[in-house]
């Protein structure tokens, strides 16, 4: 298998070297997806992956490989995406700070926005004024307005946006209503605060809940909100009268998600219990449970391309996004049986989902955090590919395996591994890069005239990797912030095993 | 040796002046006495110029005391037992007289201690001295013995109520002190402390006994046959509280003062100074280390192989003053818990935040510090338990050895969770008590006040809030992030502390002194916060707890412990004491007393001989003066000029005196000491018993069987009342009162300290 590097160095005045090693094109989703858009002119769904990566999907039903694109440039986890100007635009926020503006259709990054001092977690948009707005962990609310950013070019690249203020706890949720008038954000601090976008001037603060506000709704002219929060409740608010109007106890645990109909008036409802709900908001004893997930529930999008939305697209902490079908809905509004007793645990109306786009099934098992087996395996890897390629391991044991071709060579720490994208990343340090070094022989390297030299493993790592670098740059925009951020695109090939 | 006895009186007259009312009393009362009290040179040139005998004409001893008390006095005295402050040790006898009345605690140390003694009986005494003793067992014997003295004391008032001044319902914790010196030398000297942590500290020691006592219960019984463990010690001090109980005031604090100085071999120039004494006032600390030593070694205060004791102690003084003891509270880790002032704004606040959650943990690893002996210990108890359930005696002790424990060690549980995943980790431990703030860390910018939505006003602070602090939520985000097992990624987290397992008695230390960051000097440094804190008599823990109990987690009130003064290191510390349990008091009889004195009269004249040669160190001065009484002259005037400066304990009164009178005609001290008092004295006190004195006795013990169910019936009309134990002084508080006295209008420096909750039985 090949591996495809990325070398991304960030950092405050320190130079750090981290490299992916991955598939080529990695066509599935190795972690769990955060958010979901679907664009109904095109019948295409975007998912914004853990692993980093934006993926375009096709749809179509009777489509062998749903996979059409990636979208690649972030760096960790993207959290939100929406998609802006009629599907031609997508933005993006990610966990490495930055939110991301794309061409959709194409699937490039037009431009990358850092105003951001920690995760973005959220974004709102307003569909009406093409406004964008932006949240996160450092209790920032940014709004951009879409057009300018698409208008973004290399010479132009300043952008202006205006900020909200007065959110005293990370922000996890974020809504606008379609006419942009109306923001509310959801943070920790267990309120929902509540914004003018237009003039950014605080409207009120909303208590009730008891844990941190996961997910959020506004009704298209922005007087009732929907709030789901880690305490298990779903809450219906009046911002015209600034208060909670209903409380829904539909879910065991955490709700993360909700989506609602274009009338505001089935909230389908899903989050750490795994179960999706559709609660009737006039009559909350009416709930259908439509179906249970395998992993708790991260986002949804409903199909709106009938009404009532026939499908809803479903992605959890699992790689796999599941499309279920709403149309056993109809049967059971028309037929009445509701489940008015909460007590009875309810039979899901589908078991299956209608669509499945795969993840990845090969997801890593973290024994590699143990750094003295890494070593050497990646050891291995890293300078004995002849040694690996082609060799089919089959379906051995992983722990076997790592016996077998563990050697005990006591180095000090000399790189860093994280998972946190699905993939393994492994970063360099300027600190203890080159703190390794071990005699040939132990390396398992053989020199022919006897000796042993020692040998510096990050040296030699470094080395390996940059042969064959084309091109260094510094980004200018990084230069300003006085982060030296070396971007490299390269084509190493260096063969790795792959555990199965 | 006339000199010295003159010198005792006056030195541990203590302060007249701290209670007016008091005062006046001897005044009127007792006009000779009064005359020692005050009149600095002329009594004491008399006395210390004169023969032996004329003692007995400077004070006009009555022959029953009770005439002297008028019927109002009678009243006035409560049959509850202050202990005598022995030099800024007022916070040791408020957390003591909290213990003492804590509901179970008493039993369980008599329970303990008994099985301490059992072994010893059944040990070889000759075989092996006491090298190998554990220190802690000692603090096991002392708070036996406390417990012991109080009980008689309070008994023989029950019995006899007649023959008590105010001044006589007090007990020195002298030996206690002195243990707790010799195991935690920060308690050398007689700087002011803090009641939480000295508390901390005996409940350690305690615990630690238990564990010494359950694994030698278990290693005898495995061998079949003596016990390798060596515990001379307790037996000796046994027998040492036996005297100390039977004697009073007097003798205790002359035993005690005789072994004391040897527990502090040659400290600093301080150290020697206070070594010598342990009575109240500074000044006189010289005069009346004289006095005591002198009588120490004219009769001894208890103990029986003093030499050895003393070889012992020395040892182990040593040892504790070298030794960076683990469990040594110090001043410094009152830096962790303080109540912060916050005064940090704009940028700081960011920060701030950010070093919370390191100061939690701080706090939290301060009680797994605490209890690190105790988690250790339960552990080897639990296999031991295990293996040793074979004897069945075994399973009788374990209840009472699990004392602290139950009574009280909690658990907390500190709940980790991730916001991303909301799943969560957790990590228990135990705890001994919960430091809670009275004053919120970062209050509300007017900014906040004036937004939009209505926030509640600022109020009171309730006892609830606090402990909602100490449990709230803390949030771990920004560049320390948490890192999550399930999602492998750094995300923010919550941290929150619960409580697994609720003690039968919650401690609740707030947090009144905080650090000013101004201040460089430590002590001076930590100024206290008199925010008022709403205490409520009842309070309910479910809030915060993991899982129902089926013993509940409602609490009631039964002590505080009151801190009044500006800083950490001046003040004073008082306890509020519910009464409750006084059903289970039980009366000692004369005839215990009796055979105790017997017993110890023995010992004592073993110990003297023994013990006089042995001074040494700075108290070579002293014990001179024994003789020479020009030397001792000059001192107590000194001594006497002394008291009105400088205040201290009214107590010890009136048996001082008449000891004063007694002793001229015993040269022996030993006698001197015994016979602490006339006939009079000794019926009155029932714990003396003099030759003399002796048809007295007996004619009290007769009155006593017919007078118990009455005095027993007298100390339950005090059942749920509420009693302020300032040292050596108790009064009587009623409900109203109490809550006004803590109550937050009263905002005054006097306020509560410590909270001791005990559960509620259900109903």
């Amino acid at each position: 298998m090949a591996t495809h590097h990325r070398q991304n160095a960030a950092g405050r005045r320190k130079v750090q070297v981290s490299y992916v090693i991955r598939d080529e094109v990695e066509k599935y989703n190795r972690n769990g997806v955060n958010a979901l858009q679907l664009d109904p002119a095109l019948n295409r769904l975007f998912t914004a992956g853990r692993d980093s990566i934006i993926r375009i999907w096709s749809v179509y039903q009777h489509k062998q490989d749903p996979y059409i694109a990636s979208m690649e440039h972030h760096t960790d986890w993207v959290n939100d995406i929406v998609l802006c100007c009629n599907g031609k635009t997508l933005i993006s926020a990610s966990s490495d700070t930055t939110v991301k503006v794309w061409n959709a259709h194409k699937g490039f990054c037009m431009s990358t926005l850092r105003t951001h001092k920690d995760y973005v977690k959220a974004l709102a948009y307003a569909k009406d004024k093409e406004l964008v707005a932006s949240a996160g962990l450092d209790r920032q609310i940014f709004l951009w307005d879409v057009n300018t950013l698409t208008a973004l070019t290399a010479s132009n690249n300043t952008v202006t946006t205006s900020s909200l203020s007065g959110n005293k706890d990370s922000i996890y949720s974020l809504a606008m209503n379609q006419m942009g008038t109306v923001i509310v954000s959801g943070s920790t601090e267990k309120v929902l605060r509540v914004w003018d976008p237009r003039t950014c001037a605080k409207l009120m603060k909303l208590k009730g809940h008891t844990d941190n506000v996961k997910s959020l709704l506004l009704n298209r002219d922005g007087t009732q909100c929907l709030s789901g929060s880690s305490d298990g409740t779903i809450r219906l608010w009046s911002l015209g009268q600034q208060r909670c109007i209903a409380t829904y106890r539909v879910h065991d645990e955490g709700v993360w998600a909700l989506q609602v109909n274009e009338a505001f008036t089935h909230v389908y409802s899903g989050g750490r219990d795994k179960k999706i709900y559709c609660t009737d908001l006039r009559n909350p004893d009416i709930r259908v449970l439509i179906c249970e997930e395998k992993a708790p529930v991260l986002k949804m999008e409903l199909d709106r391309s009938a009404d009532p939305p026939p499908a809803i697209w479903v992605s959890t902490t699992k790689s796999s996004v599941n499309k279920w079908s709403l149309k056993g809905m109809h049967n059971f509004r028309s037929s009445g049986e509701y489940d008015n007793d909460c007590s009875t645990p309810l039979t899901p109306l589908c078991t299956q989902p209608e669509q499945v786009i795969k993840g990845n099934l090969f997801e890593l098992c973290l024994i590699l955090k143990e750094v003295p087996v890494l070593s050497t395996v990646w050891l291995d890897c890293l300078f004995f590919p002849q040694a690996c390629k082609g060799e089919d391991l089959g379906k051995v044991e992983f722990d076997e395996e790592i016996k077998k071709r563990f050697k005990m060579v006591y180095v000090p720490n000399w790189f860093s591994v994280d998972l946190k994208t699905g993939m393994l990343t492994i970063t360099l340090d300027e600190s203890d890069c080159f703190a390794a070094w071990v005699s040939a022989k132990d390396a398992g390297f053989s020199s022919s005239d006897g000796s042993d030299p020692k040998l510096n493993l990050g040296g030699l790592l470094l080395q390996a990797l940059l042969e064959f670098w084309p091109r260094t740059r510094i980004n200018p925009m990084d230069e300003e912030e006085n982060e030296w951020v070396i971007d490299i695109t390269v084509d190493v090939s260096i063969t790795i095993l792959t555990f199965q | 040796m006339p000199v010295v006895q003159g010198d005792t009186v006056v030195a541990t007259l203590g302060s007249p002046i701290k209670k007016n009312r008091l005062s006046l009393r001897f005044f009127h009362k007792k006009e000779t006495k009064r005359a020692l009290d005050f009149s600095e040179p002329a009594p004491d040139e008399p006395k210390t110029g004169e023969p032996v005998d004329s003692c007995d004409q400077v004070v006009p001893c009555p022959p029953s005391p009770s005439l002297l008390l008028s019927q109002e006095k009678k009243e006035n005295l409560l049959p509850f037992i202050g202990f005598n402050n022995l030099g800024n040790t007022c916070y040791l006898n408020s957390v003591l007289q909290v213990l003492y009345h804590c509901p179970g605690l008493r039993e369980g140390i008599k329970k303990l201690h008994s099985l301490c003694k059992n072994k010893e009986k059944a040990k070889d005494e000759s075989e092996k001295a006491e090298e190998s003793a554990p220190p802690h067992i000692d603090l096991l014997c002392s708070f036996m013995s406390l417990i012991t003295s109080v009980e008689e004391l309070q008994s023989s008032f029950l019995l006899n109520p007649d023959g008590f001044t105010e001044g006589d319902l007090a007990t020195p914790p002298r030996k206690i002190l002195n243990t707790l010196r010799s195991l935690n030398p920060m308690y050398e000297g007689y700087l002011q402390h803090d009641a939480q942590e000295v508390l901390q500290c005996i409940l350690g020691y305690l615990h630690e006994a238990c564990d010494t006592i359950k694994k030698e219960q278990e290693l005898e019984k495995g061998k079949h046959a003596v016990s390798e463990l060596n515990l001379e010690n307790p037996k000796t001090s046994t027998e040492e509280e036996g005297q100390v109980n039977g004697k009073r005031k007097s003798d205790t604090e002359a035993g005690n003062a005789k072994k004391k100085p040897k527990s502090v071999p040659s400290k600093a120039p301080e150290g020697e100074k206070e070594s010598g004494s342990t009575v109240q006032t500074h000044p006189k600390r010289k005069c009346s280390t004289d006095s005591l030593i002198e009588s120490a070694q004219g009769k001894d205060g208890g103990g029986k192989t003093a030499k050895e004791t003393d070889g012992k102690r020395k040892k182990r003084a040593k040892l504790g003053w070298l030794r960076p003891s683990k469990k040594q509270p110090s001043i410094f880790s009152k830096f962790r818990s303080v109540g912060r002032v916050s005064s940090t704004t704009g940028k700081d606040r960011g920060k701030e935040e950010m070093e919370k959650p390191e100061e939690n943990v701080e706090d939290s690893k301060e009680i797994t510090l605490d209890t690190k002996a105790e988690e250790e210990a339960p552990k080897t108890d639990g296999t031991k338990e295990d293996h040793s359930r074979v004897w069945i005696s075994v399973n009788i002790i374990i209840p009472s050895l699990v004392l602290r424990d139950h009574l009280f060690q909690g658990q907390l549980v500190l709940r980790t969770r991730c916001l991303e995943c909301e799943s969560f980790t957790e990590r228990r431990e135990g705890f001994q008590d919960i430091s809670v703030p009275v004053l919120e860390e970062n209050p509300p910018s007017p900014e906040e006040l004036s937004e939009i939505s209505p926030d509640p006003k600022p109020e009171l602070k309730t006892l609830n809030w606090a402990i909602g602090q100490f449990a709230s939520v803390e949030h771990i985000f920004g560049e320390d992030k948490y890192f999550c097992e399930t999602c492998h990624h750094y995300t923010e987290a919550e941290r929150s502390l619960l409580f697994d397992k609720t003690p039968e008695i919650i401690t609740i230390h707030l947090k009144r002194f905080s650090a000013n960051a101004l201040d460089l000097d430590l002590y001076a440094g930590l100024s206290k916060v008199n925010t008022p804190l709403q205490t409520p008599l009842t309070l309910c823990l479910d809030e915060w707890c993991t899982r129902r109990s089926a013993k509940g987690h409602t609490y009631e009130l039964f002590a505080v412990v009151m801190h009044s003064g500006v800083t950490i290191s001046s003040g004073h510390y008082t306890a509020f004491v519910r009464m409750s349990h006084l059903q289970d008091a039980k009366l000692w009889t004369s005839g215990d007393q009796r055979r105790k004195e017997v017993e110890s009269e023995e010992q004592t004249e073993k110990r003297v001989k023994e013990e006089a040669p042995d001074y040494d160190d700075g108290d070579v001065a002293f014990s001179r003066a024994q003789t020479g009484g020009a030397m001792a002259k000059t001192r107590s005037k000194k001594a006497s000029e002394g008291v009105g400066l400088l205040g201290g304990q009214r107590s010890l009164s009136a048996c001082e005196l008449k000891q004063d009178n007694n002793s001229k005609a015993t040269t022996d001290g030993t006698k001197r000491r015994k016979t602490l008092g006339s006939a009079a004295q000794s019926i009155e006190t029932g714990l003396k018993k003099p030759p003399d004195s002796q048809e007295a006795t007996e004619m009290q013990t007769a009155n006593e069987k017919a007078s118990e169910s009455h005095a027993l019936g007298r100390l339950m009309e005090y059942e749920g009342k509420w009693m302020l134990f300032d040292d050596s002084e108790v009064r009587m508080f009623d409900e109203e009162e109490f809550l006004r006295a803590c109550s937050p209008e009263t905002a005054s420096s006097s306020t509560p300290y410590l909270l001791f909750y005990r559960r509620t039985p259900k109903q």
